[in-house]
């Protein structure tokens, strides 16, 4: 067993850079689908003041890991922009910077106390929602693609991989929305302030739950795709199977936890207006512990992966 | 067929030599007979053919290797991997030396973000230590475990085929140690080398074929087993590696 190379600040930045990445792609898509009338304007506020957050936070904890770093060439970390090549790294540093100058830029345009749509910094907003969206979406590929482009690392090697990332960052992007809005939240004095509130809260749980369900799809073709070939990648899943050694943390953490426990509370929330058209109502509790759970599931995804790749080898010489 | 296959070399060379004398007349540093040998020398193709059955396991190539090489201490660019295999009378020990395999195809540079780790004219695959950030991609990036940080540069450290001594006209420090000429080095590329002779003659193989990076170093007498495989016993292994303390056995 080799010494685990990508440790904790790697894990924690996966994990950050797919939420911010989420939570700007969510708020960005929502302002842009709200049109003219800024439907939903709130959840894009959210989303926005969320996204820079995580992913400086996430890349400065890279930089600290860096072999140079820690032998202090405290700036050689610069020659990342010296080069644009084809290494995932690279294209991911690149589109890393022009993400957090576009996240920056739309928070920005949401940072006046009276923001609100139609105001004199929409066009820029709706224009950094543009290219905040591509980007947020290739922020969170990339990390998936960073991790699955080594046949050394046949646990990582897997197609599935970069689209359960993907998934992951929109679900923790998503439910760090509702979080957020759920402990920020004053009860309105408007009876309809607060069915708009509601109605809102809806979107989030309905998207949340559905991105739920696709990553459990993907882990399922994870599994399947590993579980059904012969020799490295097959023998690496084994790790999170039944007797792995990472068995425990991936299906209690990650998939009881993170998954299928928020999946069923949202669900069965949901369902009454889904199936018979009641108004949405939602309690705090549930609306801070469902994010919450589903945050702590992202975060181990990102540690179970990380972790059981550089465990697991190829097999034969 | 020959004679045909002269005449058009020679017709190159010719031509060869007219680019080279244009070239030259461009760029005034070059003098005319250093550009015609730069263009008309073939490339160079460096590797190793590491005859197993001639190891003893001595580890002078691992020793000579640390010295050459500064490496720090618990880090290897050179080691030979121990391998006991089979229960008694039908058991065997033999060895194994490793080393960067200075692929064709290596996936350490394609994922390299810097291109601090590249890939030289003449095969061998270096690290530019003032280039390099430590991200650490390569490492994992390599399938056959050659590379490490190196914490007193802050960069990423391995095998280059003594590139310093190469310089000097010298051997690699291993092989010149190898009492018992179990390494083999030179140009891949010409066919009258020794090595080129002895990888055609004998049976080869290369570690990890599978993996598509075309190694140039070459091995006489390899078995299948290593490390990794004793999670999959099919009969009794152990391997001692003497690199890293945290191998599991």
């Amino acid at each position: 067993m080799h010494e685990l190379t990508w440790g904790m600040p790697v894990i924690a930045y996966l994990f950050m850079a797919g939420l911010g990445a989420g939570a700007l792609t969510t708020s960005a898509s929502v302002l842009l689908r709200g049109g003219q009338s800024g439907k939903y304007f709130s959840i894009a506020r959210y989303g926005a003041f969320i996204a820079p957050i995580p992913v400086a936070l996430g890349s400065a904890l890279l930089v600290f890991e860096l072999g140079s770093f820690q032998a202090g060439h405290w700036f050689r970390f610069l020659n990342l922009y010296t080069v644009i090549n084809l290494s995932p790294m690279s294209i991911g540093t690149w589109l890393l910077t022009i993400f957090l100058g576009i996240s920056v830029l739309y928070a920005f345009t949401f940072l006046s106390k009276d923001a609100c749509p139609g105001d004199k910094q929409d066009g820029l907003r709706r224009l950094a929602a543009w290219v905040g969206i591509p980007l947020g979406i290739g922020v969170a590929i990339y990390t998936g693609v960073l991790l699955g482009a080594m046949p050394a690392r046949p646990f990582w090697n897997s197609p599935v991989l970069a689209m359960l990332f993907f998934l992951s960052a929109l679900s923790t992007g998503v439910a760090s929305i509702i979080l957020v809005r759920a402990l920020l939240h004053r009860k309105h004095a408007s009876a309809q302030a607060e069915a708009h509130y509601h109605e809102s809260g809806y979107i989030l749980s309905a998207t949340d739950t559905l991105l739920i369900g696709l990553e459990l799809l993907a882990i399922f073709l994870f599994l399947m795709y590993a579980h059904l070939t012969i020799g490295s990648v097959r023998e690496a899943a084994t790790v999170i199977l039944a007797g792995g050694e990472l068995s425990v943390l991936f299906w209690f953490w990650v998939v009881v936890l993170g998954l299928l426990v928020p999946g069923i509370i949202e669900l069965a929330i949901l369902v009454p207006s889904i199936v018979y058209h009641r108004a949405y109502r939602s309690h705090r509790v549930i609306e801070i512990l469902v994010p919450v759970v589903v945050l702590v599931g992202g975060f181990m995804l990102r540690y179970v992966v990380v972790i059981a790749g550089q465990i697991t080898h190829p097999i034969g010489l | 067929m020959s004679k045909k296959l002269k005449t058009t070399q020679q017709s190159r060379r010719g031509f060869l030599k007219g680019v080279g004398a244009a070239a030259a007349a461009v760029g005034a540093s070059a003098t005319p007979v250093q550009a015609v040998a730069a263009i008309t020398e073939p490339k160079k193709r460096y590797g190793m053919l590491i005859d197993t059955r001639r190891c003893v396991g001595c580890h002078a190539c691992s020793v000579s290797c640390r010295s050459e090489n500064n490496v720090p201490e618990g880090k290897h660019r050179s080691w030979v991997e121990y391998t006991e295999k089979g229960t008694f009378p039908n058991a065997t020990l033999h060895f194994l030396p490793r080393l960067c395999n200075q692929c064709s195809d290596p996936q350490c540079v394609s994922v390299c973000p810097t291109n601090a780790t590249h890939i030289r004219d003449d095969g061998i695959i270096t690290v530019d230590a003032d280039v390099c950030i430590g991200c650490k991609y390569c490492i994992h990036a390599c399938p056959y475990d050659a590379r490490f940080l190196n914490p007193e540069t802050g960069a990423v450290d391995k095998c280059d085929f003594c590139l310093d001594r190469l310089e000097q006209g010298k051997e690699p420090a291993c092989v010149a140690t190898c009492f018992n000429r179990a390494r083999i080095f030179g140009d891949l590329n010409d066919p009258d080398s020794t090595i080129s002779r002895m990888v055609a003659s004998n049976a080869v193989s290369v570690l990890r074929p599978g993996m598509g990076t075309l190694p140039n170093v070459f091995y006489i007498g390899l078995d299948y087993a290593d490390e990794h495989d004793i999670r999959f016993p099919r009969q009794y292994i152990r391997v001692t590696t003497h690199r890293d303390e945290n191998i599991r056995r």
